[in-house]
């Protein structure tokens, strides 16, 4: 596994996916002055945020060793649809309105990989769209996961308690189940 | 005062006490020899009481005060470890360390105590580009990055891939985005052109202070076991400080009590590389380390080390050595 730039036609991908999920320009905020590089691995892409200086690494004679992982993961291009990584999540629910805010008992069961059913919503966007990402916060304003809508916001008024409202796609209990 | 055994007596001794404890043999004729029969019976009944939880808390993610604060309101009990910025022994009355939603968000990391103070011996800088020679499951690597508070570079290297996903995982959950990690064999570090301004290396050992938490390793582990790890953390060692910059520190570090793991390696690189030098660490804790271990004299600068033991520190066994690499 090596260390590259992006090539421009896939981080233009990475790019319109996330701005098209979380608003115009928001993929530029998150970059700010770093580059983004790849290291590919079988079957999927890992996006990774550095210092334009460590592209030097690459020339630092690692021909005996394997890169698995360098700065700030991005997150991963998989046939090519983007999946972001949990560690970018905090930094761009302060940059986006499509944020799902859920209570005590549904945030605990969402940091067990389950899903957001109407009970649990505290706060949803009613403009928001059936399909959208939402970055999932819990009551104390800690971003616990990101979310796909299954509804449109405008009809959480009216749907009952036990109905599915946002589809879990990541969540921090990850970071300790991927442990075993 | 170690009251001198014949060899006979100290046969006959260890193998009574080896009976008593469940050990095999030749470890408490180590003991016997290296501290006398008084220590070795303090040793031995330390090793039967449980070592505290500790854990440090990750200002990467979270302002340390308050995280305290809500672990605290949550019922855990916390003591501030004195001679630790972000150490803490810990009470979680019962809950599993890991369950509460601070830990998942990278709050604090669990983590014994002898291997917090390791990191904040090695004392890395925002500006330093530090390599962690044996990283998983990366209690130092999250810790080297917070001390550095997440500037400069922290290059992780590990060898055993079934260890990088914990590796990895713990990277994330704290916050750490100054670090890259490095599949491979540590001890080919010196085939790089990396120029290390720190290093730590917190090298495979045997676990022979770990018998606290892992009664196992009473009996797990033979006399060849602990010459096998000696070798590797020989090669590994070298290798490093080939690649250390001038003027450079390394914290060699081990989680064995054994000599042979550690003065006696430290020795050998002493006489091999006459730039290193043994400096001494600054801050208050554990005891010397050996410079004249069962008798034989090795160079004098090993006092400087630092050991922590069950019996005297209430901590799992651990070495820590610093070194400086001169012009
Ligand atoms: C004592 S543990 C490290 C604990 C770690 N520093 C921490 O604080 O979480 C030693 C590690 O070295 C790894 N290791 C063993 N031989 C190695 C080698 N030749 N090169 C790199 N890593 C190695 C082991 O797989 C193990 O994960």
């Amino acid at each position: 596994m090596k260390l590259e730039l992006a090539d421009p036609i896939l981080w233009q991908s990475v790019q319109t996916q996330i701005d098209s999920d979380f608003g115009e320009g928001v993929t530029r905020s998150i970059l700010a002055n770093r580059v983004p590089a790849v290291i590919a691995r079988e079957g999927s892409q890992s996006i990774y945020l550095i210092p334009y200086d460590w592209m030097t690494l690459a020339d630092e004679n690692l021909d005996d060793f394997e890169m698995h992982h360098i700065g700030l993961w991005l997150g991963d291009m998989v046939d090519e649809r983007f999946r972001l990584g949990l560690p970018i999540l905090e930094h761009l629910s302060t940059l986006t309105e499509n944020i799902i805010i859920v209570n005590r008992l549904s945030a605990e069961s969402f940091t067990y990989g389950k899903s957001i059913i109407k009970e649990g919503v505290v706060r949803l966007n009613t403009t928001l769209k059936r399909r959208q990402r939402v970055v999932v916060i819990d009551q104390d304003g800690q971003v616990i996961g990101l979310a796909a809508l299954s509804i449109d916001g405008e009809r959480l008024v009216r749907l009952s308690k036990e109905k599915l409202v946002a589809k879990n796609l990541v969540d921090i209990g990850w970071y300790l189940r991927r442990m075993g | 005062m170690i009251c001198l055994m014949s060899r006979r007596e100290l046969k006959t001794k260890a193998k009574e006490l080896a009976k008593r404890y469940g050990y095999l043999p030749y470890m408490i004729e180590r003991y016997l020899s290296l501290w006398g029969q008084e220590e070795t019976l303090r040793f031995l009944s330390a090793c039967e009481k449980p070592i505290r939880t500790a854990i440090r808390v990750n200002p990467l993610r979270n302002d340390a005060s308050s995280t305290v604060e809500s672990l605290e309101r949550k019922g855990v009990g916390l003591e501030k470890i004195h001679w630790l910025q972000y150490g803490y022994y810990s009470d979680f009355k019962g809950y599993s360390p890991g369950s509460l939603i601070e830990y998942m968000l990278g709050y604090y990391y669990i983590q014994g105590v002898p291997s917090m103070t390791t990191v904040e011996v090695l004392d890395p800088k925002p500006d330093d580009i530090v390599a962690d020679l044996a990283a998983a499951p990366g209690g130092k690597t999250t810790h080297l990055a917070q001390l550095m508070d997440n500037s400069g570079l922290v290059i992780a290297v590990e060898q055993d891939k079934s260890r990088l996903s914990s590796l990895k995982s713990n990277i994330l959950r704290c916050g750490v985005t100054n670090a890259i990690v490095l599949r491979g064999d540590a001890r080919k570090i010196d085939q790089t052109s990396l120029e290390p301004t720190k290093i730590l290396l917190d090298a495979p050992c045997s676990g022979e202070g770990l018998i606290p938490l892992d009664p196992s390793r009473k009996t797990s582990k033979s006399m060849a076991d602990i010459r096998y790890c000696a070798t590797r953390q020989d090669e590994l060692l070298d290798s490093a400080i080939r690649r250390l910059a001038v003027g450079g520190e390394i914290v060699y570090a081990t989680c064995s009590i054994a000599p042979e793991e550690n003065e006696y390696v430290i020795d050998d690189i002493l006489r091999k590389y006459p730039e290193i030098r043994v400096v001494p660490i600054d801050i208050e804790f554990g005891s010397p380390g050996y410079p004249n271990p069962y008798g034989v004299q090795l160079d004098d600068s090993l006092k400087h080390a630092r050991r922590f033991l069950p019996h005297l520190h209430g901590t799992e066994g651990f070495f820590m050595c610093k070194m400086k690499k001169g012009g």
